[in-house]
């Protein structure tokens, strides 16, 4: 085994095989500085202010959640307001299962991706029949009236008071060293959507999404099957998403689709979304950590006047940054959009 | 000469307007076809139709033997036909080479393409049209002469045998315009395309067109050569009005 550092590129070669990896020179634009600096983040937390430890789980999660919706919304070239549907629908599901049949993380993780998958793919129509407006307010009702369905059907549901004793994440006998295994857990998952997502947005798949959400019908006529592309750009996402619902039921060990499914919950994830600015993964990881911490500060200066004067400034930020932070960034750097190639002469 | 595109008793209505009235005419290998008619014609409307825009309401179309009448556009895309929009329709958050690299990827099903051979191919597409010194340059900044020719790189980039031309020197000056022809008429050598040209500049048509189908509301009212349409006083009655005939 040989490692060799040139040039932009670290070369391993293990035995006849030649591994090569381009190194960002530039320290502010790699992403493993920023990887890093999450990583380390909980385990100072963990030594020197542990509780903060829920809110870098919620941050996490709030991204893992913007991520796959930033996607869905460049592939479907609609903006979707009820991704909480499928984070009650992965969070009901796994905590149903745990409850009623005893099953574990592990097992119930493989449920909520089959529930999120049939929910995803029963619902990925909408985005080939409704446009604009329509699909806007129709992905804005799933929500709600999953939400009311909770509350007909009290003894499955249990309604506002949800679902409780559900299998723990992780229980090594500490909260704390729990709640820091949990952080990296969500930590990793938010890590791999990122990982993902970045992959699929810097493909040759990621020109076809990116021309559906200019204009579909043009894109159709340069040869791109709109409804595949649409169908794929919705269902996995809405898969993902469901896992982090999976995720919450397991973190909590309790599950109500009360804090998840109503608009307040919906109106945090489009606020990291447009915060970090739209179709930009690293932005949403940037928007998670601010609304989380945000949350956090309003809570503990104003207490019960903090919801109020979160969306003040929410809607203030959104007034005077349209584009979110990334639009800052764009401003200067105006060509630098998804998927960008550039050719010399 | 091979019959590339033939459509047969094609109509298409909207509620009670007969916007293609049970037209037919053929496409011949490397010919250059116009399309003429006033305002209001049904020729955009043909074009959707034979492009899968629009499902046609009766009658036929084949392309190379095939039937195409129902299927979805981008399969007649990746059959080989491809073609450019009346006012131009880029992609306003790509760059233009972003753009013509989705008609290079999607255009047709080749194995093994990459993101970077298809903008290799690209750029050739931008450098045939002018375009390669604006290849960076979002769709939405450009002015409308570029766009005219990205909408021509865009078609071409999808390796067509077929290429629609939707008014293509509408909102151009006459240096333009001229400009917009002589790349065309390149286009139609280089890359062995048959070009349908929709024109209402007679003139310009009259030059290029080996060939002229007329229509008026929506139906076609003469098909021939370019000198013998220019004399039909059906076609000069519909264009000029009947106290000319």
């Amino acid at each position: 085994m040989e490692l060799e550092v040139k040039r932009e590129k670290l070369v391993l070669r293990l035995g006849k095989q030649k591994y090569e990896w381009h190194i960002e020179p530039r320290y502010w634009r790699n992403p493993l500085t920023y990887v890093g600096i999450l990583v380390i983040l909980p385990v100072l937390a963990y030594f020197f202010y542990p509780t903060i430890l829920p809110t870098l789980i919620d941050a996490n999660l709030l991204a893992a959640i913007a991520i796959p919706l930033g996607w869905m919304t460049l592939g479907t070239g609609r903006m979707n307001f009820g991704p909480q549907f499928y984070i009650g629908a992965g969070g009901y599901a796994a905590a149903l299962c745990s409850i009623h049949l005893g099953w574990g993380p592990a097992i119930t993780l493989i449920v909520a991706i089959a529930v999120g998958l049939f929910f995803g793919l029963l619902m990925s129509p909408l985005t080939i029949v409704a446009g604009g407006l329509y699909y806007t307010l129709l992905t804005l009702l799933f929500p709600l009236v999953f939400l009311e369905i909770t509350f007909i059907y009290t003894d499955i549901f249990k309604g506002d008071v949800g679902l409780f004793g559900i299998a723990p994440m992780v229980n090594v006998g500490s909260f704390t060293v729990n709640q820091l295994l949990i952080c990296f857990m969500a930590l990793f998952i938010m890590l791999i959507y990122m990982f993902i997502v970045d992959k699929i947005l810097r493909s040759k798949f990621a020109t076809a999404l990116a021309a559906i959400n200019d204009d579909e019908e043009v894109a159709e006529a340069m040869g791109v099957n709109v409804r595949k592309m649409k169908i794929i750009s919705f269902t996995i996402p809405a898969v993902m998403i469901a896992i982090i619902g999976w995720f919450y039921s397991h973190y909590y060990g309790t599950f109500s689709g009360i804090t998840y499914l109503p608009l307040s919950f919906m109106l945090k994830i489009l606020m990291v979304n447009m915060i970090g600015g739209r179709v930009q993964i690293y932005g949403n990881v940037v928007g998670g950590y601010f609304i989380a911490f945000l949350e956090l500060i309003l809570i503990q200066l104003l207490g019960d006047y903090s919801p109020v004067v979160f969306y003040i400034i929410l809607l203030i930020l959104l007034l005077t940054l349209p584009e979110g932070l990334f639009g800052l960034y764009r401003k200067r750097h105006y060509r630098e959009y998804l998927p960008t190639l550039h050719v010399r002469r | 000469m091979n019959e590339i595109l033939n459509v047969s008793n094609v109509s298409k209505h909207f509620g009670g307007l007969m916007a293609v009235d049970n037209v037919s005419f053929s496409i011949y290998e490397g010919e250059t076809l116009g399309l003429m008619g006033p305002n209001g014609a049904g020729k955009t409307t043909l074009v959707n139709l034979v492009t899968g825009k629009y499902l046609a309401d009766s009658g036929h179309i084949h392309f190379l033997g095939q039937d195409i009448t129902r299927m979805a556009p981008y399969k007649r895309c990746k059959l080989g036909i491809s073609r450019t929009y009346q006012i131009p329709r880029p992609f306003p958050e790509l760059t233009a080479l972003m753009s013509v690299v989705v008609s290079a990827l999607y255009g047709k099903d080749r194995e093994n393409q990459s993101l970077e051979d298809a903008a290799t191919d690209a750029t050739h597409y931008l450098e045939f049209c002018g375009l390669f010194s604006k290849r960076n340059v979002l769709c939405k900044d450009l002015t409308l002469y570029e766009l005219r020719g990205l909408e021509l790189a865009r078609a071409l980039a999808t390796t067509p045998k077929l290429v629609f031309v939707d008014e293509v020197m509408a909102g151009l000056n006459p240096t333009e315009a001229g400009k917009a022809v002589n790349l065309l008429e390149r286009a139609k050598e280089e890359f062995g395309v048959t070009i349908l040209w929709i024109e209402h500049v007679m003139a310009a048509l009259m030059k290029a067109a080996q060939r002229v189908v007329v229509l008026h509301y929506g139906k076609k009212i003469a098909e021939g050569l370019p000198q013998d349409i220019a004399n039909d006083p059906v076609v000069i009655e519909c264009y000029l009005g009947s106290c000319h005939v």
